[in-house]
């Protein structure tokens, strides 16, 4: 068990590395007090920027007993297309899976019959078929050719120079014999090649989807893997000796080790921290039906959050690659503090390119060329130049003034800060789409949701957004800006697996369904165990995704322990119902069997915050002049400083709340109160028709 | 965005309902898609939805085949005009699969509702939800390729009530179900529809009530009007002229003779038009396409040409005209059998191919030209119940002025769908396959490139009836300004006394061991093959693309070792 200060442990680190800053924050278990840090991302050696923010959070490390981590360094890779030289070994007469795809032309370019078809992330020079062959039923036609193998490796490790290599038979989930023994060839061959093989990282039917998982995990683990071990290896040069987890896509934890083990597991690690905070806020104040909207220097990220739970997906795409992997339901645009504002055609537009955290917005005067939202902000008075990061960064609005004059103002011929103004706006709209898009076009009324808003850019934009969209409330929970990295320390180690096992109900018993399962609990039971901590509590979720015979898309059912099959077949019926207004009277057939493991670890406590003396009054130590969006014009905000903010305390807008990483701005009509942990709560009040 | 910005005040209420409309079409698509029981829905996406204002004007549509949506439009129209709007209730769905009226055969099932504003009873809106199903009784099972007149091809209901105020018309589907090799397929499927029905239903409801209906019916002019202009806007900057072009369907099944494709395009400020006079007149086979199949192609062409990135509405296409003399290939009239609807895919480049000369640098060169198709249908295996799976395989894109065409990519009149997977195949059919790969070679040679057709080798585990549905496979796909033409679609059939029979839409009861091989076609390529950066044939031979033999031959490019032999290539290039 993790008792509190066991050992002289006292405190806990969530890290979370993002496009442009990496954050974290400490708990001291003992005052029961946050600290954070704030530091660059180093892209040419992220453990650089790992360490900067731990070596200036200052945390001793032999009295940390959990380091949790996040990050982006994965998907960027992806995106970026700077991940490994890749390698596919497939079946013979196979080698274009990966290349074709489903065919399919994406819908946006439906209409575009000169659609150029962007170049895969592997070259077909580094595909190799081999023969080998399992059949439908799991059964070998065709043993697997060791010569050919042999001469495979060699092929691509010595003339292609792959450092990873993607191995994907068809028929492999129901069989995974060839792709076990090509792996440990491999390792044998060329123990410095990393492998990534599709039975162990989805086990599920549809051979493109899961090569695709497969390929882009290949891809990503040389960077990732070498990235946490050189993490690791630093920590405890440095005296660390807690443990050291890292957020995977769902929610869940897992130990360095199993994590460099299935990299691909992290794609959206750094969003899931910010989730998994926002369902712990969920229920601490009972807000059971939320918005997360996170906005950082590079990206958005929205998830809506129901029931204090977050949506889940079992596939989702990065770049349009399909990939099978358990995930938050979370959409991202490419907006934020850092996306560069241009004119193109007469028309303002904002991102999706990025000024990233290198050279970053002009006003950093570290290069940036193009002005930035941030740029904006800065003209429009909601950021204070001098104080920004609490005074360590001192910002050149000058520069700011130039690029926005010079990039803007000309092209469009208006003025200062109605180009500001509208490169505000813009960024507002673009917002409004991916939060419409998770609600109103889903049947969600924005109206009965609150919206939490964290990340560097999210506190400067949230009311505004909350008042164009209709959404009655704004929460600003304690450290905005690293509210990810907070999340993290309320996360579990969870591990989950499937097995696709496609029969009808008419030929399944309960017998036959507990035999299915186990190997699954087993598994999972056996990997938690194997993370080497200790948890208050273990438990096993068991789900099944079901479907009337005859249907493709199946839904996923929890069952309970002794659920009998007559039991398993009426929640289907009425989750059917439920979902999409009818239920059939067909055999329900079986499609895939899941089991999720939950580990779960000891939470730090939240702090109360003290509330104001009796006639005592919440102060405003100056005045800004800055740009009011639900009035259209300059005008007087009042400034405050959240550390002043007490329990109770009200502030009504215009006004700007200071906490050195990021601001809070209400305007003209808006007020806020404070809750008693700490968190700003804001009437947004509405535009709408 | 930049439409509705154009007039202020209402411009952006109106982009907003245009995008709550939009989300409203995505919502029943998802439904759709989710609980369909045919693969042609849930992976070829082969269904239409669209939603359509009282005056029968589409105002939204969803993502799907391109030909179905323009499709819906005719079908709406002949349907409501049949069945008078003035008996038709809240909570009715209708069903129509006429083909003359539907744009289609008549297993494309047409389900449409009408939508009424709760308060006023007043009916503003239509609900259009069109779906291939399995089996309506047809000749045969699965596809018909010899009927040769309408009532060979399936039962039809001329736009018939399948649910009366919410309640299911028992009597109705009691005649589909009887009338039906497949009744729970097409009931899985029927419920599918209804249920996404019902799902825009609400979410209209909710826009008209947020909305108030005078806005509604503002927005909905302003957002017409703005597809209007955007398409006139669009024309405008076209080249203006007068272009035609010849192509060939295959066969009618019934002779070898290839089939004739005329076509005329006149384009000017204000009007694009279509003409197909001078076509082959209706022919004996189910190859022949009722006029609102021909329209919803040109729909297709017209679009990609002026707004293809604008979700579409009728506004769009009022500058549109089509014309084919009734009675011809293109405009079928009863009882003249339409199920194969083949002359509408080939139908679509021939319209690009007449603008080729005209549009320089705005048109690719032809894709493979098809869609080429499979299906199986036999017993499974877990119930003895019949199974119909069907494949849709990719073709090369045809190249373009500033590059190559796509390798192994859905046809564009089906450019959304998706293959079905080989595990899927393999699970539900008796079919093995042996092989799926890239065809090096079949790309057309050009300064680009063409894109790669696949190759597919299939192996029967156990027997059914196999059907392939190929068109294009007489006529090459065509090149520009001296792009290559790539061999053309085929199959090759090795079963019985057939060994290496070439075909093209064919079917056969196939028996265990019996095998077959389709190779599909390339795109055409752009430009001299000789003008090809000597770097991208290096790189197009290292991934097997171009095999070194055509390097040298076709493109000139001496590749010897993974190398480019400068010396060589300067000679071979002089």
């Amino acid at each position: 068990m993790l008792k509190r200060n066991r050992d002289g442990f006292r405190f806990r680190i969530g890290v979370d590395t993002g496009g442009t800053f990496v954050d974290a924050v400490e708990i001291d278990e003992k005052t029961r007090r946050f600290r954070i840090a704030k530091s660059p991302t180093t892209p040419s050696d992220p453990a650089v920027g790992f360490m900067n923010v731990i070596e200036k959070l200052g945390t001793p490390l032999d009295q940390t007993s959990v380091i949790l981590h996040g990050t982006t360094l994965g998907v960027n890779a992806i995106i970026q297309e700077k991940g490994a030289n890749t390698g596919i070994i497939t079946n013979e007469g196979f080698n274009d899976i990966f290349e074709i795809g489903r065919g399919n032309v994406p819908d946006k370019n439906m209409y575009d019959f000169n659609y150029y078809k962007p170049p895969r992330l592997i070259k077909r020079r580094n595909v190799v078929g081999i023969p080998a062959r399992i059949s439908v039923t799991g059964g070998v036609l065709e043993g697997l050719d060791e010569d050919a193998l042999k001469d495979a490796a060699k092929f691509l490790v010595e003339e292609q120079k792959v450092n990873s290599i993607a191995v994907s038979f068809l028929h492999s989930y129901k069989n995974p014999e060839h792709e076990r023994r090509v792996a440990a060839r491999l390792s044998k061959l060329y123990p410095d090649v990393s492998t990534s093989i599709s039975s162990q990282i989805a086990n599920e039917y549809r051979e493109y989807e899961r090569t695709s998982t497969t390929v882009i995990d290949a891809y990503i683990k040389p960077i990732v893997s070498r990235y946490l071990e050189k993490v690791q290896r630093i920590l405890v040069e440095k005296g660390f000796r807690g443990i050291y987890l890292i957020m995977r896509s769902d929610g869940g934890t897992l130990s360095a080790a199993s994590t460099a083990e299935l990299p691909v597991s992290t794609i959206q690690s750094g969003p899931a921290g910010g989730v998994v905070g926002s369902i712990y806020l969920s229920k601490l104040c009972n807000r059971k039906k939320l918005i997360s909207l996170d906005i950082g220097g590079t990206s958005l990220d929205v998830c809506v959050i129901e029931d204090s739970t977050a949506n889940i997906v079992h596939q989702t795409y990065v770049s349009d690659y399909p990939l099978l992997l358990t995930m938050y339901d979370v959409r991202s645009i490419g907006a934020g503090g850092g996306s560069i504002a241009s004119v193109k055609n007469g028309l303002l537009q904002v991102g999706p390119e990025s000024a990233g955290a290198d050279p970053g917005p002009m006003c950093y005067g570290r290069g940036g060329a193009r002005p930035t939202v941030t740029d904006a902000l800065v003209i429009l008075g909601y950021i204070d130049p001098a104080i920004f990061l609490s005074g360590e960064m001192p910002l050149k609005p000058e520069l700011s003034r130039k690029g926005i004059e010079e990039q803007v103002c000309r092209l469009l011929d208006v003025d200062l800060t109605d180009a500001a103004a509208g490169i505000a706006r813009v960024t507002v709209t673009n917002s409004m789409g991916a939060l419409r898009q998770i609600t109103v076009e889903e049947g969600r009324d924005p109206a009965e949701f609150s919206l939490l808003a964290f990340g560097g850019a999210g506190p400067p934009f949230a009311a505004i957004l909350a008042w164009e969209l209709g959404i009655p409330e704004v929460i600003v929970p304690n450290v905005p800006a690293a509210f990810s990295a907070l999340g993290m320390l309320m996360s579990n180690v969870t591990f989950e697996v499937s097995q696709t096992h496609i029969t009808t109900f008419e030929q399944l018993s309960e017998e036959k369904l507990k035999e299915l399962l186990a190997p699954l609990e087993t598994k999972v039971e056996s990997v938690l165990r194997d993370q080497s901590t200790s948890y208050k509590d273990i438990q096993i979720e068991r789900s099944l995704e079901l479907r009337y015979s005859g249907q493709e898309h199946s839904l996923e059912l929890v069952v309970k322990e002794g659920s009998t099959i007559r039991d398993i077949r009426r929640n289907f019926d009425e989750l059917h119902l439920k979902r999409y207004g009818h239920m059939m009277k067909y055999d329900v057939e079986l499609v895939n069997l899941r089991a999720k493991g939950v580990g779960e670890l000891e939470k730090p406590m939240l702090p109360i915050l003290p509330k104001r003396e009796r006639g005592g009054k919440a102060a405003s130590a100056s005045k800004t002049r800055a740009y009011c969006l639900t009035t259209n014009r300059m005008t007087d905000f009042l400034n405050y400083s959240r550390m002043d903010l007490l329990q109770g305390d009200t502030v009504q807008g215009p006004a700007i709340i200071d906490e050195g990483v990021t601001r809070t701005i209400i305007h003209t009509g808006q007020a806020l109160r404070v809750d008693e942990f700490g968190n700003l709560v804001i009437s947004s009040g509405t535009n709408q028709i | 965005m930049t439409e509705a910005n154009l007039v202020e005040g209402i411009g952006i209420t109106a982009e907003i309902i245009r995008s709550h409309l939009d989300s409203a079409a995505e919502e029943m698509r998802r439904a759709l898609i989710k609980t369909a029981f045919n693969p042609v829905v849930y992976d070829v996406h082969d269904f239409g939805i669209s939603i359509y204002n009282n005056a029968l004007d589409l105002i939204s549509a969803a993502p799907g085949i391109p030909s179905f949506l323009g499709a819906n439009d005719y079908a709406i129209q002949k349907a409501v005009s049949y069945v008078g709007a003035e008996n038709l209730e809240a909570g009715d769905i209708l069903m129509m699969n006429y083909p003359y009226w539907n744009s289609a055969h008549t297993y494309d099932a047409t389900l449409f509702a009408p939508i009424f504003d709760p308060k006023t009873t007043e009916l503003w809106a239509y609900e259009v939800i069109r779906c291939h199903w399995l089996d309506l009784g047809a000749k045969n099972v699965g596809s018909v390729m010899d009927s040769t007149e309408m009532h060979q091809e399936g039962i039809v209901l001329p736009g018939t009530k399948v649910y009366k105020k919410g309640q299911p018309n028992t009597d109705v589907l009691e005649i589909l179900k009887f009338n039906s090799r497949m009744p729970e397929a097409i009931f899985g499927d029927l419920n599918a529809q209804v249920s996404a029905i019902r799902t825009g239903e609400r979410r209209l409801h909710q826009i008209l009530q947020k909305f108030g209906k005078p806005m509604m019916r503002s927005a909905i002019d302003y957002i017409l009007a703005a597809g209007e202009k955007a398409s006139l806007e669009a024309l405008e900057k076209l080249p203006h002229g007068s272009w035609k072009a010849t192509d060939y369907l295959d066969d009618d099944g019934f002779t070898d003779d290839l089939i004739p494709m005329n076509v005329a395009v006149t384009v000017s400020s204000n009007e694009f038009k279509v003409d197909f006079t001078g076509s082959a007149n209706a022919v004996k086979g189910p190859v022949n396409l009722p006029f609102g199949a021909t329209q919803s192609i040109c729909k297709i062409a017209f679009k990609g040409l002026t707004t293809p990135n604008a979700s579409p509405n009728a506004g769009h296409y009022r500058p549109l005209k089509v014309e084919a003399p009734e009675g011809s290939l293109f405009h079928a009239v009863y009882p003249a059998p339409t199920f194969l609807l083949r002359a509408g895919t080939v139908a679509l480049e021939l319209i690009y191919k007449a603008l080729a000369e005209g549009f320089k640098g705005l048109i690719s060169a032809s894709s493979g030209g098809d869609n080429p198709g499979f299906s199986m249908i036999g017993r499974r295996r877990d119930n003895g119940k019949l199974y119909w799976i069907s494949n849709n395989e990719p073709v090369g894109w045809g190249a373009f002025a500033t590059h190559d065409g796509g390798n192994g990519v859905q046809h564009h009149t089906v450019a959304v769908g998706r293959n079905t997977p080989i595990e899927v195949m393999e699970l539900r059919t008796g079919m093995f396959i042996e092989q799926m790969q890239l065809t090096a070679d079949s790309g057309g040679a050009g300064k680009y490139r063409g894109g790669l057709g696949v190759q597919r080798g299939i192996r029967f585990v156990e027997e059914g009836m196999f059907t392939c549905m190929i068109k294009k496979s007489k006529t090459r796909p065509w090149g520009i300004d001296g792009g290559g033409s790539p061999e053309a679609n085929r199959m090759y059939i090795y079963a019985g006394k057939d060994d290496g029979k070439k075909v093209g839409t064919y079917r056969f009861q196939a028996q265990v061991g019996d095998r077959c091989i389709l190779f599909t076609s390339g795109g055409g390529g752009y430009g001299n093959p000789r003008e090809r950066d000597p770097e991208l044939v290096l790189s197009d031979v290292l991934d097997g693309y171009v095999s070194p033999g055509a390097a040298r031959s076709i493109y000139a490019v001496a590749v010897v070792d993974g190398k480019i032999e400068y010396q060589e290539t300067k000679k071979l290039r002089a």
